[in-house]
């Protein structure tokens, strides 16, 4: 597999700024390097042409995710600490090492990306093909993923709405309110 | 005491207030074609409804946040949200008593024409809703921050 200038420049961004995240000591500075995460993470699944998720991520992961947590912030002391870095406990390491090192075990199990035919059973698996060959006439719609969301999987998307529904009324009752404002 | 008096979250500015004027209408009719166009293009209701409620949020870093909650009406949000769900839900059982499955939508065929097409877009416009009221309301309870909890008496203990 060869990565293009951009893939790689985008990869190293999106590791730095996911390190960044967990090792910088002020939670701000720590906040804009998530926001950052997640706009370079909306940007590489544009490129792996899931526009869909990547729409998702940019607003969720960089926009709503962000505003929300620095309203929290802005709520909560925020402690003047000396050092740029939060210093690492060797457990720490040895635990988060541990679990890189299993996701990366799977990583070669997974298909090569564009692979086709047995390769990828991803995209020749019945059920992508099916999808793929009757979403528009079945329900009318181009986009196979709005198909899948909201009439093959629809029963799921009700699910999806009323737990997103219940988090908000969770919150109403946590923060004893009683309504959104 | 307002909540933007005690964290000072507010800093009134000429600039932000200008560029969210301009830009706000925009972002809400992009927000709307997302949901709208979720069929045809990347999309849908739920990030259509996170965009729309951003457009809340921008108004509230512009001209304050209790300025956008005296402004934005609190029965209009509830609304929303309940609203979505039971679109969607009327939608999903309304084939059930056709006589069909959850979500046949080519049961409505025989009122509309395209049911199809018009049920999926009811659908992502209900779903947009919930996902934008409850990003608005979480916004606001979050900004109201945690003190009227702490701070009132407790009744119940």
């Amino acid at each position: 597999m060869t990565l293009s200038l951009i893939e790689a420049v985008l990869l190293v961004f999106v590791l730095g700024c996911a390190i960044g995240a967990a090792v910088l000591r002020d939670v701000l500075a720590s906040l804009m390097a998530f926001a950052a995460y997640s706009l370079g993470i909306s940007i590489i699944w544009v490129m792996l042409e899931a526009p869909d998720v990547g729409l998702t991520e940019a607003a969720v992961g960089a926009g709503i995710m962000t505003i929300l947590f620095i309203l929290a912030l802005a709520n909560t002391v925020r402690p003047q600490e000396n050092g740029l870095f939060e210093s690492i406990s060797v457990r720490t390491v040895v635990l988060v090492g541990a679990f890189v090192v299993v996701m990366i075990a799977t990583v070669p199990s997974l298909p090569a990306i564009g692979a086709e035919g047995a390769a990828n059973p991803v995209v020749s698996g019945e059920v992508t093909q099916h999808y793929i060959d009757n979403a528009y006439a079945d329900t009318e719609v181009h986009n196979a993923v709005t198909a899948v969301l909201a009439a093959y999987r629809g029963f799921d998307t009700l699910g999806e709405a009323v737990v997103v529904f219940s988090a908000g009324v969770a919150a109403l009752t946590v923060l004893r309110q009683e309504v959104f404002a | 005491m307002s909540s933007d008096e005690r964290t000072g979250l507010y800093v009134e500015s000429t600039i932000i207030m200008t560029t969210v004027r301009v830009v706000a209408p925009f972002v809400l009719t992009f927000a709307l074609f997302v949901m709208f166009h979720g069929a045809d293009s990347p999309g849908g209701g739920f990030q259509g409804g996170v965009i729309a409620g951003s457009v809340v949020m921008m108004l509230a870093f512009a001209y304050g946040i209790d300025a956008a909650r005296e402004w934005l009406d609190v029965r209009v949000v509830a609304s929303l949200a309940s609203g979505g769900v039971l679109t969607f839900a009327a939608i999903g059982l309304g084939t059930i008593l056709l006589g069909g499955n959850f979500l046949e939508y080519h049961l409505y065929e025989q009122f509309i024409s395209h049911a199809i097409a018009y049920g999926i877009e009811l659908v992502e416009l209900g779903i947009g809703g919930i996902v934008a009221s409850v990003a608005i309301g979480l916004f606001f309870l979050l900004a109201a921050g945690f003190g009227h909890a702490v701070d009132a008496p407790e009744d119940e203990s």
